[in-house]
């Protein structure tokens, strides 16, 4: 089980390059450009689960402080909005750097 | 950005689609500010309460955060506000684009929000004072080092400003494209308009429920996310705005990042 997974991973991160070098140089194309691919798509699954979690977490308590203390639903309500704005944005950076590397692709 | 995402259907040549768009968005807003205060009456008919209605929400916020004197600052914030949303919203039109998906118009909104805010505080408490509020209150040999992160901090604000609303909106409308693209002419339904029995069943079933998806969900989500963008935007503002009045260091609650 770990050795495939071993495997296809090493698998998914080789063949672009083994295709390109096969493919050659001279077509023009670096040979960065399907790593890009791959750091855009790992990176964001990395970010956006690990950002879901810290989400989690954070809602969780304000539903708990919520359910306590009723009164103050407003303003815990209002708080943990600010803070899973603060908590998106990381997520949202690696968003911003996949689509830099997507479409903007400053390394060739 | 072009390789997915169509262009909108009015553009003025020359000028990017972004500053059309703004422009847009301002001849709206001043018309609806102008035609509604052109006759301001005590007791307010239809389109005067509709705007009272709005901008009391931004009152009531801002007596939440920054207190009875935060009044002062409304015009700022609730303009701030008020294009970010009608900006959100307008990219969501099919045919238009949002200023807010591009990072130039999220940058100015930062970049304004960022001097205010020092402006605000400056004025509040003076230079030296000011400054003096960024070292903490914190022992002597710490004062350099906070010095140090706490520009840092401060540095942040405006880039994450920036980024949050950038990448919210130009990820959703990522997403719509994506998804437009797949059920599009090039995708399922030109596969169920291509003949042959298994596109048209599959293609035009593929097609129907991903229509139904994007419509359903996809669409009231970018909504959703388009106040909230909104209203984070204008939160933040205040906060940063309350922090530069009451000095920075009595209050951390939500300064970082």
């Amino acid at each position: 089980m770990r050795r495939s997974l071993i495997l296809a991973g090493l698998t998914v991160l080789g063949v672009p390059g083994v295709a390109l070098a096969a493919e050659g140089a001279g077509t023009g194309g670096g040979w960065i450009g399907p790593f890009a691919v791959i750091a855009a798509g790992l990176g964001m699954a990395i970010a956006s689960g690990l950002c879901g979690l810290g989400q989690g977490r954070a809602v969780a308590a304000a539903v708990e402080a919520m359910g306590r203390q009723p009164g103050a639903a407003a303003r815990i309500q209002t708080a943990m909005i600010i803070g899973l704005a603060l908590i998106e944005s990381l997520a949202i950076y690696m968003l911003v750097i996949g689509i830099i590397l997507l479409f903007v692709q400053p390394i060739k | 950005m072009e390789i997915i995402e169509q262009p909108p259907v009015f553009r003025l040549p020359g000028i990017p689609d972004q500053v059309t768009y703004t422009w847009l968005l301002l001849v709206i807003l001043t018309g609806i500010a102008f035609v509604v205060s052109r006759r301001v009456e005590l007791v307010p008919r239809t389109s005067q309460n509709v705007v009272e209605l709005v901008l009391l929400q931004f009152q009531g916020l801002i007596d939440d955060v920054i207190g009875p004197e935060g009044r002062a600052y409304l015009p700022l914030i609730a303009t701030l506000g008020l294009f970010i949303l009608s900006g959100n919203l307008i990219g969501l039109v099919p045919g238009l684009a949002g200023p807010t998906a591009n990072l130039n118009t999220t940058a100015a909104c930062a970049l304004v929000v960022f001097c205010a805010y020092h402006y605000i505080g400056i004025r509040r408490h003076g230079p030296l004072t000011y400054l003096r509020h960024f070292m903490g209150p914190v022992p002597w040999w710490l004062k350099g080092p906070m010095f140090v992160i706490e520009m840092i901090s401060h540095l942040a604000r405006p880039l994450s400003l920036t980024l949050r609303l950038f990448g919210n909106m130009l990820g959703g409308h990522i997403l719509l494209a994506i998804m437009f693209f797949l059920m599009g002419l090039d995708g399922l339904i030109g596969w169920a308009l291509s003949g042959g029995a298994t596109g048209i069943i599959l293609g035009g079933l593929g097609g129907a429920l991903m229509a139904a998806f994007t419509i359903g969900f996809i669409y009231p989500l970018k909504l959703l996310v388009s106040f909230l963008q909104a209203f984070i935007f204008v939160m933040l503002t205040m906060l940063y705005i309350s922090g530069a009045i009451e000095g920075h260091g009595e209050e951390h609650g939500f300064e970082h990042d």
